[in-house]
């Protein structure tokens, strides 16, 4: 019953967001404050505001809650209602972000986002995987988000508001509006699993497939970019940051793209590609330039669109198939029967990942395209940071396209190779390709599953197309000639049976044995410290005043000998000590 | 006559009572030694009174505290009989049911 | 003369007080508790405080006495010397009745050392009585209400009640 009233209350919310955007759509900008208070000469409070940005943000988030709202009606019907409510908290989380004009009401739905994400990563809490990849990254975002809170500080103190419409870069100093913005950034990093805070994004795919997909496409990591966009004037006046933010996008997406040629599990690959594709978001808004920004948000909504159906793809393999593992999904592959038994998934998914590598014709292309044209023009005027952001552009887009076929044809057909390719995936047992899994139960989902999945398949072409095309030729045929040139390897080693994993990508540059050697096994040694302290220093004085107590009350207790005779003697020293007292005080 | 010689002797009469009290055994003598307390508290009443040469109100005072010397042995006595049927004595060094028994820890 | 009677009857009384927290024989100490209480009585009479002199005798040496007497009677207390009349505390008992003498005693000598009782005419009971019936009203009638619930709560305790009874014949 309280299931079924969560539900309801998780897609009628959902659709709310929409009607609400319909509503604002074409409105004038407005901003609306209340609840302020005065604290010394700084006005702190609530404010909302209603311009483009919000509407757009309303309109991705409201759609993407939609169908993975409706999309879990199907995935999780057997797990706990607290789900449906948890993702609805998520999506308000967003909203208020979007609305948001104030940076502490900004926050607070940033941080609620964070508690959201780690309560939903951690959803299948007997797994230990997911356990652990919820604390890792609430901890990490709470880490980065220490520097958000001290960005705001700066910044609000600098501008002497704390109203994000009224900042004014003109009228804060440069030093404050670099070291606020660079603050910020940390925050941002954190938030959108950047180098360097990008480990926890991938250890979140434990999480139920339909979280991931709102985590990664509407919600938690957009909040990251569609920060930097919000506060665009502010960002764009501080060029350091602006060159620390070309740097980390450039090192990111080129980072991203490499670790996700090497993972071997369609989520975890999915994961890092959404790492690489908010990189190339970020460098769009590390230009500048109001082009950039325009790209960046085009790619954001893109984006949203076909990661949101990658996964949603990848959790009906998970719920039909049981497993999104490469070689667990391989074995299916025989005559083709993944793809003949997920047929509408099948088809969605080629149509996700067309539009994630960008082939000519998806949305994908156009937005990637944008970029390009961006950083082209900002590379024209004789900008390293647009040269720099547009050749790791360019070089992320082939390696987008390398590990899009690479996984398409490694899931849906088996490699015309010796043997199906033996060894490829598995480690140990060579022979495990071989056996047949009995597949005659293997099924589309239900039509609730599906449903979202045909409409995000429709927005991933369709979107391409939304901003109205001027495509520049000569960039769509490099990004084009890109794409190939990503393409014919992942073929050409699909031919031939072989999956080449270097053994830095496999292991993701070793970044995480980096963190868990200088973060946590320090940290696990002061916690040993504080315990032993806590037990030996302060839990002595502890248990030693217990003893003393017990042994005093053994002591005092021989004096309660239950004789009235004595206790009248006792009461009669006493009046005379008191007496004695007295005399002495008196004289 | 001096007054501190009934004084005196109310003082006599008081340490008297109070060492019965502590150090009998026998509860009926310990009530004893409550009236001579008590006896030494009247003698103290009226040697005030005689010296103020008032009213008579120590002696008034002094008759009181007489007749709830009779309440109190009263009761007294209908508690030690109480403590002669529970216990078949009257020793109060033996009644000690209030005493705080060792526990077994 | 006055003086003189005093301490005749001062010393007899602290006499019979020591016989009394002394004595092996209990019911010896309560009959040596009546010579006590008698010459606190004589006491009270040298102090011309007749009407509490009587008061005393009657209250204490004809009431109270008797029921000491009974309840020793009541509790089979036996009439021969006991070996042990006092508990090892005894000196530490005695001790303290000692310190607390000196300290009473010096008290009193410092206060009073040169204080004089003035010879008075008889007294009598017409002073009491006013002053019981006149300023002590009150007081006086809420001592009557204690000596009934007195006399209640004697019964009431000294009841045997059933379950006690139930209690012995098991």
């Amino acid at each position: 019953m309280i299931a079924t009233v969560w539900r309801v209350a998780g897609v009628g919310f959902s659709l709310l967001i929409l009607l609400f955007a319909a509503l604002l759509h074409g409105a004038t900008p407005d901003q609306y404050a209340f609840l302020n208070s005065q604290v010394g000469d700084l006005t702190i409070g609530f404010a909302v505001r209603n311009d483009d940005l919000t509407v757009l943000l309303l309109v991705v988030v409201g759609v993407i809650a939609t169908c993975v709202q409706v999309y879990s009606l199907g995935y999780l019907h057997q797990r706990a209602a607290s789900y449906h409510a948890l993702v609805t908290l998520f999506t308000a989380a967003m909203v208020t972000v979007v609305i948001s004009d104030s940076l502490f009401f900004l926050l607070i739905g940033w941080e609620v986002m964070g508690a959201c994400s780690y309560l939903l990563i951690g959803h299948y809490w007997e797994r230990r995987d997911a356990r652990s990849g919820a604390v890792k990254a609430f901890l990490m975002t709470r880490f980065a988000d220490v520097g958000f809170l001290f960005g705001i500080f700066v910044l609000g103190l600098g501008a002497h508001t704390f109203r994000i419409s009224e900042l004014d870069p003109a009228r804060i100093s440069p030093g404050v509006l670099t070291t606020g913005t660079l603050l910020l950034l940390v925050g941002v990093v954190g938030k959108s699993a950047q180098v360097p805070l990008q480990t926890w994004l991938p250890d979140a795919m434990p999480g139920p497939s339909p979280v991931s997909a709102l985590i990664h496409a509407a919600t938690m990591v957009a909040a990251g970019v569609f920060l930097i966009a919000r506060m665009y004037n502010v960002f764009s006046a501080a060029e350091t940051t602006l060159t620390v933010l070309a740097i980390i996008a450039c090192v990111t997406m080129l980072f991203a793209a490499l670790c996700a040629s090497a993972a071997v599990e369609v989520k975890r690959v999915l994961a890092w590609s959404t790492v690489s594709q908010l990189a190339i978001m970020f460098s769009a808004l590390s230009l500048g330039t109001a082009d950039g920004r325009h790209a960046a948000l085009f790619h954001l909504v893109t984006h949203a669109a076909f990661k949101g159906l990658l996964f949603l793809c990848a959790g009906v393999l998970l719920h039909q198939v049981g497993s999104a593992a490469l070689v667990v999904l391989r074995r299916y592959t025989r005559r083709g029967k993944l793809r003949k038994a997920l047929q509408v998934t099948f088809l969605t998914m080629t149509v996700g990942l067309a539009a994630l590598a960008g082939v000519p014709g998806f949305a994908g292309f156009f937005s990637k395209d944008t970029v390009i044209e961006a950083a082209w023009e900002k590379a024209h005027d004789g900008s390293g940071v647009g040269w720099v952001v547009l050749v790791s552009v360019c070089l992320t887009a082939a390696l987008t396209a390398f590990y899009c076929l690479r996984l398409w044809l490694w899931t849906f057909f088996r490699t015309p190779a010796l043997a199906g390719g033996i060894g490829a995936f598995e480690d140990g047992d060579a022979a495990a390709d071989l056996d047949d899994p009995d597949s005659s139960k293997l099924r589309d989902a239900p039509w609730v599953m599906l449903a979202p999945l045909v409409l995000l398949a429709v927005a991933a072409i369709a979107l391409g197309y939304a901003d109205g095309v001027h495509l520049n030729w000569a960039i769509g045929l490099i990004s084009t000639a890109l794409v190939l040139l990503g393409a014919l390897p992942a073929y050409s080693l699909w031919r031939r049976g072989a999956d080449p994993r270097p053994i830095l990508l496999e292991r993701e540059f070793g970044v995480d044995p980096a963190y868990h050697g200088l973060v946590v096994v320090p940290v696990k040694w002061l916690a040993k410290l504080t315990v032993a302290g806590d037990r030996d220093v302060i839990g002595a004085y502890v248990r030693a005043v217990g003893r003393t107590g017990m042994l005093a009350s053994q002591g005092l207790r021989r004096l309660q000998t239950g004789n009235v005779q004595t206790y009248l003697t006792a009461a009669v020293i006493g009046v005379v000590a008191l007496a004695v007292l007295a005399g002495v005080i008196g004289s | 006559m001096p007054l501190v010689l009934p004084l005196l002797l109310a003082v006599v009469l008081f340490c008297i009572g109070v060492y019965g009290v502590l150090a009998r055994r026998n509860v009926i003598t310990m009530l004893m030694s409550f009236e001579l307390m008590l006896n030494a508290v009247n003698l103290n009443l009226v040697a005030f009174d005689a010296w103020r040469v008032d009213e008579a109100t120590g002696q008034t005072l002094a008759i009181f505290v007489i007749t709830l010397a009779a309440a109190e042995i009263g009761l007294g006595l209908a508690i030690v009989l109480l403590l002669f049927r529970g216990h078949g004595h009257v020793d109060a060094d033996a009644a000690r049911d209030l005493l705080e028994h060792e526990e077994a820890s | 003369m006055t003086t003189a009677l005093f301490s005749v009857a001062g010393a007899v009384a602290v006499v019979a007080a020591v016989v009394v927290v002394v004595s092996r024989r209990i019911v010896h100490a309560a009959l040596w508790l009546v010579l006590a209480l008698g010459a606190v009585a004589g006491c009270f009479g040298a102090l011309h405080a007749e009407f509490v002199a009587l008061v005393q005798i009657l209250v204490y040496v004809g009431a109270i006495v008797v029921l000491v007497l009974f309840a020793l009677m009541l509790t089979k207390a036996p009439t021969n010397p006991l070996p042990e009349i006092t508990s090892g505390r005894a000196p530490f008992a005695a001790a303290v009745a000692a310190v607390l003498a000196l300290i009473l005693g010096a008290g009193v000598v410092l206060a009073f050392g040169n204080e004089k009782i003035k010879p008075v005419t008889d007294g009598s009971a017409t002073a009491v009585g006013t002053q019981v019936f006149k300023n002590w009203v009150l007081p006086f009638e809420v001592l009557s209400v204690l000596l009934l619930a007195a006399l209640i709560g004697a019964i009431a305790l000294s009841q045997r009640t059933e379950s006690a009874q139930r209690k012995k014949e098991d």
